[in-house]
């Protein structure tokens, strides 16, 4: 585990050769890409072992290692380092792995781009910041690969950069995860001359202690989750993701399914200690989530783009996992985190698949795809299903540790409550996308004609994803995890560390309701918008002010807009007139001018006759003679 | 050497010499013709030099230090005056005039 270290160094290797040589490397380049990546993984997956035999053999709290970094004597000692534990493991074995098999299905998905060795360059780039901040022991080493992550989110989002819609989300997305990433900075700046340290461990241990001024640490505490919420998009910076899908598909799933987006999940389970060591802080990150939740779930059913319906999933899921997070059951948030990199990775890359056979996005020209996509439709299929939490998929058994871990917790039921009407929801717009594009008549005919399963480059990490969307959720077993290699469970290996680890039960009060809610879900889901979807267009005639409300995202990015437009252009033009009139013509310019026209009138002092030059010299003389006579008396 | 009058205070001879001086200074400023501007310089130097002479007399007789500056000034006087007249000699041959204030052409 003290060789951790390495694994941001072998992507970020293959980022600076790819981006020095691909060009003249055979095939751009991507197998070195692929190959450090299958390195990372094999290692996560040494380090994995490694850890499961620490915590066989007894106490094991994490595993730390740093070097000296700013030493400055007597004053500041920083150190950079990593800090291994459970959690990191998670993120590590997700991050890795997702990204591998995204790399070799984009061998197929981005065949012949123009950008095509860049590509695997800036993949390898985020990959390396994501693993750097997963790994990393203090903060200011948290929030510089926080901010590459984000840079490299948006250049990939601006991939095809010909177009201008994705250049504008592009923008849009970084901007938004900016203002977040403010409150980050700001609340790491908070945290550090509060408590004097940047490392994640000593902050923990000075929050739980209470050595920490309570308002600082509140404020800090706010400025951090707003970090986070920017970065997961959460409420009411979570307008970026939809928009993100501007980007090529490969890179929908890796970074705002699997990874990048739930780094905001990673940076709250690990600070948790000092969330919950501030008043209120958990309800406020459980209220925000739930309101992500509902308003997502509610969007999705109304979009017309497959990619957009499952980043609104995404959204969807993001909000669950904080509201688990602000249930303090960091083991139930982070089993969701490591089920939902499978089925929503799984879940995109098939979109790509269905748009790479297509052509098309919109369920408008889909339709009737199910014979023709043998491979893509039914892992598809099973993406959605363990989005909606069917029984024995792993989004099941996630959900309903979720649920769990908000019934024991000593959050209001209210939240509880909302969160199981959203489960058919979910179910309910899971269902009508897979309808949609695999059933009833194809709305286009040309598009169907066309219509072709892809290389197997791209179908096999699907096929691979599908397997694990299915049985990832057996590891809560006891059982499971013992086979595997570990002493326990899930739960027993990832838990909330105040509470300790805990034993798997099944709640069958929770299970059986929750079942039911995902079937009602997905039977209403049926009924609507199976067949020839005759209900559905009832019931969008019955209210085009919902409909209309749903499909315009409740109208939020255009407040937004107006918002900007109104309030952040008009302070621009402020302060380009201040720039414009104070500083550069009155500072610079006038300084100039003033000097100038100062030697303007010195000229006249040039007489050129003698007389003048003596008196001025006998004046002088005179002037000086009172001053040193007068002063020395 | 001793006190040279009887009863003569150091003062008179100080104000003498300040006398002479400021004289010389007026006639530096005041003067058109270049020569005259020269003679006030010459007083000038004068001025200083019975200055010098009388503290060496008054306070160091046997020093000398005063007497032996003034004759360095005499000297030194002399070369300088050569040397001024012989520019302003050039100078009215090259404008014309001897009159300080009519040669202005390094002006702005």
């Amino acid at each position: 585990m003290g060789d951790a270290w390495v694994l941001p160094v072998l992507p970020a290797a293959g980022f600076v050769i790819l981006l020095l040589v691909s060009p003249w490397l055979p095939r751009k380049g991507d197998w070195l890409a692929i190959g450090l990546m299958a390195t990372a993984f094999a290692l996560t997956i040494a380090i994995g072992k490694d850890m499961a035999d620490a915590i066989g053999a007894g106490e094991f709290t994490g595993h730390a290692r740093s070097w000296e970094w700013f030493v400055i004597p007597g004053y500041m000692d920083i150190r950079i380092g990593t800090y291994i534990d459970q959690i990191t493991l998670v993120m590590l074995f997700c991050v890795t792995l997702i990204a591998l098999l995204v790399m070799i299905y984009s061998t197929g998905y981005m065949h012949g781009d123009r950008r095509y060795g860049w590509f695997f360059g800036i993949v390898s780039l985020f990959v390396a910041s994501m693993l750097a901040l997963v790994v990393a022991d203090n903060l200011l080493l948290l929030y510089a690969s926080w901010e590459i992550v984000g840079l490299c989110s948006m250049l990939l989002i601006g991939y095809y950069n010909d177009k201008p819609s994705a250049a504008e989300a592009a923008k849009k997305a970084f901007i938004t995860t900016r203002i977040g990433d403010v409150g980050l900075l700001i609340g790491i700046i908070i945290l550090f001359t509060q408590a004097h340290t940047f490392n994640i461990h000593e902050l923990l241990e000075m929050a739980e202690g209470g050595h920490i001024d309570t308002a600082w640490l509140t404020a800090a505490a706010i400025c951090i989750f707003a970090g986070a919420c920017g970065k997961s998009a959460q409420f009411p910076l979570h307008v970026w993701l939809p928009d993100a899908m501007e980007g090529p598909t490969p890179v929908s799933a890796l970074i705002h399914a699997a990874t990048m987006v739930v780094a905001g999940v990673y940076l709250v389970a690990r600070m948790l200690p000092l969330f919950e060591a501030v008043d209120r802080m958990p309800e406020l990150i459980a209220g925000i989530g739930l309101i992500t939740t509902v308003l997502s779930a509610l969007m999705g059913l109304a979009q017309r783009d497959i990619k957009r319906v499952v980043a609104y999933s995404t959204l969807n899921s993001l909000g669950l996992m904080m509201v688990a997070l602000g249930a303090g059951a960091v083991g139930a948030a982070m089993l969701y985190l490591f089920a939902h990199a499978f089925f929503k990775a799984l879940l995109f890359l098939s979109c790509g698949s269905v748009i790479h056979a297509t052509e098309q996005q919109e369920v408008d020209k889909l339709g009737g795809l199910w014979g023709k996509l043998p491979i893509t439709a039914p892992v598809f299929a099973i993406g959605a299903l363990a989005m909606a939490g069917l029984v024995p998929l792993s989004g099941f058994w996630a959900k309903d540790e979720i649920l769990v871990g908000l019934r024991h917790s000593h959050l209001s039921t209210f939240i509880l409550i909302t969160t199981l009407v959203t489960l058919p929801i979910t179910a309910l717009y899971m269902a009508r996308v897979v309808l949609l594009t695999f059933f009833g008549e194809p709305k286009d005919k040309h598009v169907f004609e066309h219509a072709h399963e892809s290389a197997p480059n791209m179908t096999m990490p699907l096929v691979l994803l599908a397997v694990l969307a299915t049985v990832s959720g057996f590891v809560v077993f006891e059982g499971v995890g013992k086979a595997l290699g570990f002493h326990s469970g899930w739960l027993g290996f990832v838990y909330n560390l105040a509470e300790g680890p805990e034993e798997f039960s099944v709640d069958w009060g929770m299970s059986i309701l929750s079942v039911v809610l995902v079937a009602v879900g997905l039977g209403g889901g049926l009924a609507i918008w199976g067949g020839d979807a005759k209900l559905s267009k009832r019931a969008a005639a019955f209210s085009p002010f919902t409909y209309r409300l749903l499909l315009n995202r409740f109208y939020i990015d255009e407040a937004y807009q107006l918002g900007i437009n109104y309030v952040v252009l008009a302070a621009g033009q402020v302060v380009a007139w201040f720039d414009r009139a104070v500083v550069n013509d009155s500072g610079v310019n006038g300084t100039g001018e003033a000097t100038s026209f100062l030697g303007w009138l010195g000229k006249y002092t040039q007489t050129g006759k003698m007389p003048n030059y003596a008196l001025a010299i006998v004046v002088g003389v005179v002037v000086i003679a009172i001053v040193a006579f007068g002063y020395r008396g | 050497m001793e006190v040279v009058a009887q009863g003569v205070p150091l003062e008179n001879f100080l104000v003498l010499s300040a006398a002479l001086f400021s004289i010389g200074v007026y006639g530096v400023l005041a003067r058109r013709n270049a020569i005259l501007i020269l003679m006030s310089v010459e007083l000038m130097l004068n001025a200083v030099s019975i200055n010098m002479v009388a503290f060496a007399v008054y306070t160091a007789p046997s020093l000398f230090v005063g007497i032996i500056f003034a004759v360095f000034v005499i000297t030194i006087a002399a070369a300088e005056v050569g040397l001024a007249l012989g520019i302003v000699l050039r100078v009215f041959r090259n404008r014309g005039t001897a009159m300080v204030d009519e040669i202005d052409s390094l002006k702005w």
